[in-house]
This record gives C-alpha cells, sequence and structure tokens, in this order.
C-alpha cells in the first residue's frame, strides 16, 4: 500500500528550478532514503510533502493527516529556554498522551538523564536527539526525517537506527534524507538519489550497487553515486 | 481547547525563565515605588526653598512646581508600562516563534493560529493584571478606585497585546519585530507623558488610548480632568477594536507561516 508519492513534481524559487519532474512511491512500513549532496533538493521534497511550500507543479500524496506526520528538520524548532522535558510537555498537552510515554521517548533518545537540563545548555547531538523525541512523542504513520544522524557520534547514531527500525516495525514509514551512503546502506529498505534536483537513480541498495558492479567491484553506494553524476557535488 | 492549554503553559514557562522580559513587568511599578515612597517629593521641595540667595518668588514657584504641578509618579509608570514595556514584548514572542521555527511545529501538530495567539496573549494578559494591581497598590488606590484603576490598565493592556501582535506576525523576526515596535512604543508610552507638559500634544493625543488611561489615572488621583470617565473608557475599548481590526488585516494578509 503506498504511504507516500510524488508524481512529476517540480519545485522552483523564482529562476531557480529546485526540483524537475521528481515520480517516486513509498511504501508504507518502509524506511526510505533520498540521497543527495547538500543543495540537491531533498529538504524541498519534505518541505512539500509535509505541506509547508507548495509544489510548482506535479501531485503529491501523504497517507497521513498533519497530526500523524512526525517531522525531525534541518531547523530544530526548540524552546532555548525550556528544559527538553518541557519542550516535550508541549507536544504531550497538544497531542493529550500520558506523561508515561513522553518520558519514554526522552529514554529512547538517551536523554533521560539530562530531562530538566535547559536546552541552550545542550550539544547539538543532544539538540538532534531531542528533535527525535519530540518527532516519534505520537507514535507517527509517516516519520520525516532530514538528515538524523548528521551531528551524532557513531555509537549515538546507532542507536537512532535501531530507534528508525522499531518505528519501522511497528508499521510507520520513514522518509530519511542523508549524505551518508553508508547509512543508506545499512539503514534504508530502498533509496533515490538526487542530483541537483533529478533523481538519477533509485531501487534497493543492494540492487543499486549490483546494477554498477559490472564496472565498480566494491558494492558501495558512494562509488555510484560519484559515478553516475561524474564525481563532482 | 488542548492547543490553547499547550501554548498557555508553554509562553508561561518561557515567561517565567526570560528574565530580560520579566524585569519590564516589575521595573515599572517598582520604579513607581521608589519615586513615590523613597524620594519624598514635599520634603525636597521645602528643602529647595531654603537655598541661599533664593528670592521668595522663585522658592514658591518650585514648590509649586514640585508638589503640586508636579504628574502623578504611578500614573506616568503605569501608562509608560502598559504603552512602552508590553508591544515590544508581545511582538518579540511571536517573532521568536516564527523565526526559530517552532510556530511551524505547533501549527503541523494541529494548533491553530487562534489558539497560539490566545494563549500567547493570555499569558501576557495575566502577568500584566499582576502589575497593574502592583501599580494600583503602589497608587494607593483605595475602594472602587482601585478595580477602575485596574480596570483602565487591562483595557490598554488589551490595546498594548492586540498592536503588538500585529507588529509580531508583520515582521516575522526578532529584530525586525523589535525595531518596528519600540518607536510604535514610544508613541504609546511617552506620547502621555509629553501630554502632562503641553496642551498641544494633549489635544493631538486625546484619541489614543494610552493617553485616556492617564487621564481616568489622573481623575482617580482628584485631578480636574475634561473627559468623563464613560468617555475614557469608551475610546480605550474603541481603540482596542480598531486594533483587532488592524490585526485582523494584517493577518489575513501576511499569516502566521514564516
Amino acid at each position: 500500500m503506498i504511504s507516500i508519492s510524488m508524481k512529476n513534481v517540480s519545485k522552483s524559487f523564482g529562476d531557480n528550478e529546485v526540483l524537475k519532474d521528481v515520480t517516486f512511491e513509498i511504501n508504507e512500513g518502509e524506511i526510505f532514503g533520498m540521497l543527495g549532496p547538500s543543495g540537491s533538493g531533498k529538504t524541498t521534497i519534505i518541505n512539500i510533502l509535509t505541506k509547508q511550500f507548495a509544489a510548482s507543479s506535479g501531485e503529491c500524496y501523504v497517507s497521513a493527516g498533519s497530526n500523524e506526520i512526525g517531522l525531525m528538520p534541518e531547523h530544530d524548532g526548540l524552546y532555548s529556554r525550556l528544559s527538553c522535558l518541557d519542550n516535550l510537555i508541549v507536544f504531550e498537552d497538544i497531542y493529550g498522551i500520558p506523561r508515561k510515554r513522553t518520558l519514554e521517548a526522552l529514554e529512547r533518545v538517551g536523554l533521560s538523564d539530562s530531562k530538566k537540563t535547559v536546552v541552550e545548555q545542550l550539544s547539538k547531538g543532544m539538540r538532534q536527539r531531542l528533535v527525535l523525541a519530540r518527532a516519534v512523542l505520537h507514535k507517527p504513520k509517516v516519520l520525516f526525517l532530514d538528515e538524523p544522524t548528521s551531528a551524532l557520534d557513531p555509537v549515538t547514531a546507532r542507536g537512532i537506527y535501531k530507534l528508525i527500525r522499531g518505528l519501522r516495525d511497528s508499521g510507520s514509514t520513514i522518509f530519511l534524507t542523508t549524505h551518508n551512503m553508508e547509512e543508506a546502506t545499512h539503514l534504508c529498505d530502498r533509496v533515490v538519489m538526487l542530483h541537483n534536483g533529478t533523481i538519477i537513480e533509485q531501487g534497493a541498495p543492494k540492487d543499486i550497487c549490483e546494477r554498477y558492479n559490472s564496472v565498480k567491484t566494491v558494492m558501495d553506494l558512494e562509488n555510484v553515486f560519484i559515478q553516475v553524476t561524474g564525481g563532482g557535488l | 481547547m488542548n492547543s490553547f492549554k499547550a501554548v498557555f503553559k508553554k509562553q508561561l514557562k518561557d515567561f517565567i525563565k526570560n528574565p530580560a522580559v520579566l524585569i519590564q513587568f516589575a521595573i515599572f511599578p517598582l520604579l513607581a515605588f521608589v519615586i513615590n515612597i523613597i524620594l519624598d517629593f514635599e520634603s525636597m521641595a521645602d528643602s529647595m526653598m531654603y537655598i541661599e540667595g533664593m528670592t521668595e518668588e522663585i522658592a514658591a514657584a518650585m514648590a509649586y512646581a514640585m508638589n503640586d504641578n508636579m504628574p502623578n509618579m504611578t500614573t506616568m509608570q503605569a501608562t509608560m508600562f502598559a504603552g512602552m514595556a508590553l508591544i515590544p514584548v508581545v511582538a518579540g514572542f511571536i517573532a521568536e516563534d516564527i523565526e526559530r521555527k517552532s510556530l511551524r511545529f505547533l501549527m503541523m501538530a494541529g494548533v491553530k493560529p487562534a489558539p497560539y495567539l490566545l494563549g500567547i496573549g493570555g499569558v501576557v494578559f495575566l502577568i500584566s493584571f499582576f502589575t497593574s494591581v502592583a501599580f494600583g497598590l503602589v497608587g494607593g488606590f483605595g475602594g472602587l478606585d482601585f478595580f477602575v484603576f485596574v480596570a483602565a490598565m487591562m483595557s490598554g493592556i488589551a490595546g498594548s497585546i492586540v498592536l503588538g501582535a500585529t507588529i509580531g506576525i508583520l515582521t516575522k523576526n526578532h529584530q525586525a519585530a523589535t525595531a518596528l515596535a519600540m518607536p510604535v512604543a514610544l508613541i504609546f508610552g511617552f506620547g502621555p507623558m509629553l501630554a502632562q507638559f503641553n496642551d498641544n500634544i494633549a489635544s493631538a493625543l486625546r484619541f489614543l488610548y494610552t493617553q485616556q488611561l492617564n487621564i481616568v489615572a489622573d481623575y482617580l488621583n482628584g485631578v480636574a480632568v475634561e473627559t468623563p470617565l464613560r468617555q475614557s473608557f469608551m475610546i480605550m475599548w474603541v481603540n482596542v477594536a480598531v486594533l483587532g481590526f488592524l490585526f485582523a488585516a494584517v493577518y489575513a494578509k501576511k499569516g502566521l507561516k514564516d
């Protein structure tokens, strides 16, 4: 069953066309990766799918209402003078969920011990984990993650991968963007490669790598990307 | 209701943890208290009359100025609080939420603009109520006068909250909100003070809610005023309604999105 789709979507800001005829589908309960360098249009796709921007042309579909969507964007939107727990309590009140679940969300991202710490005193990685806790607090049907592990150390990143897989196993659809090809290889069921606003490849990471094995012997999405784009970002 | 409660609670916590804003709600009544109680104008004026070499006429004029013609400090500080402190504060709260993208998350979670704005305005209104009560106590208003004074303050405060919210959604970042709110606040806050010394300014500002707040407070202090109490309240409420329309027009054009 289709959870998210884009059909022939284009988006321009003035004369700058940042997305060109983008088409893909994501199945329910899938971890789907959008790969590409900075400026390739990944965040714009998230903004269109979460209705923050309108597409210039084309059709979009998300099988969840606005309060069934979780979002972890590049701007954290945290209340810097409030504690970690107080930041989550705002959304606990909006969704009407019990405190127990809020505390569980903090525990799942490893912030239980810092629940009373004011956000402005958190490291970048801790802020990122708090944003993830906020995104999964209401157990969303569809979760959008914009570079979820970009500021995290490898150990914490692995914990986040586990959390993302757990959400997938409980039925959530995960859409994540990353420029970390290794992360995409290990985490995603399917990926799309985006370059200058155009999809250049899509499929399961293993299939994509195998498709290029005739040229490269190493099964590595990064090599595939460099090969397909001609090496330049 | 969940949305209003969430925004109200959030804003209250944020307010309490924001000393730069919190101090503005204490400093004006505190200043009035200090000027009224610690500095005793009467004794100051009396002592000034005995400056060596001063003629009796000058001494009498100074005593008049210090004792009888000195604007009431509580009234002045209360008007400045209602007009000057609140506009940048409310504008800053909204612009800050837009700028740091936290408002985007609230909207995505299903919070509608009305409960959001009511939550922000509600907190400022509540804290301002306590400040108004403090002014009432510092000003020594008793009985019915106390309630009339607080009612006049809350009418003026409502106007400033709506005006601040308009600036907040118009500017969309904290720096721009402060830049626009400050001159507006100076007109609304300082205008009535200047009007105490100049009849032309008083005449020009007579339709401003802060000027009418000043007139109500003067009346309660026993100063002879030309505007009847009921008319002052009417002007203030018309101000709130006009500012409400202005807010609606700006909101319709700009919305709350960043």
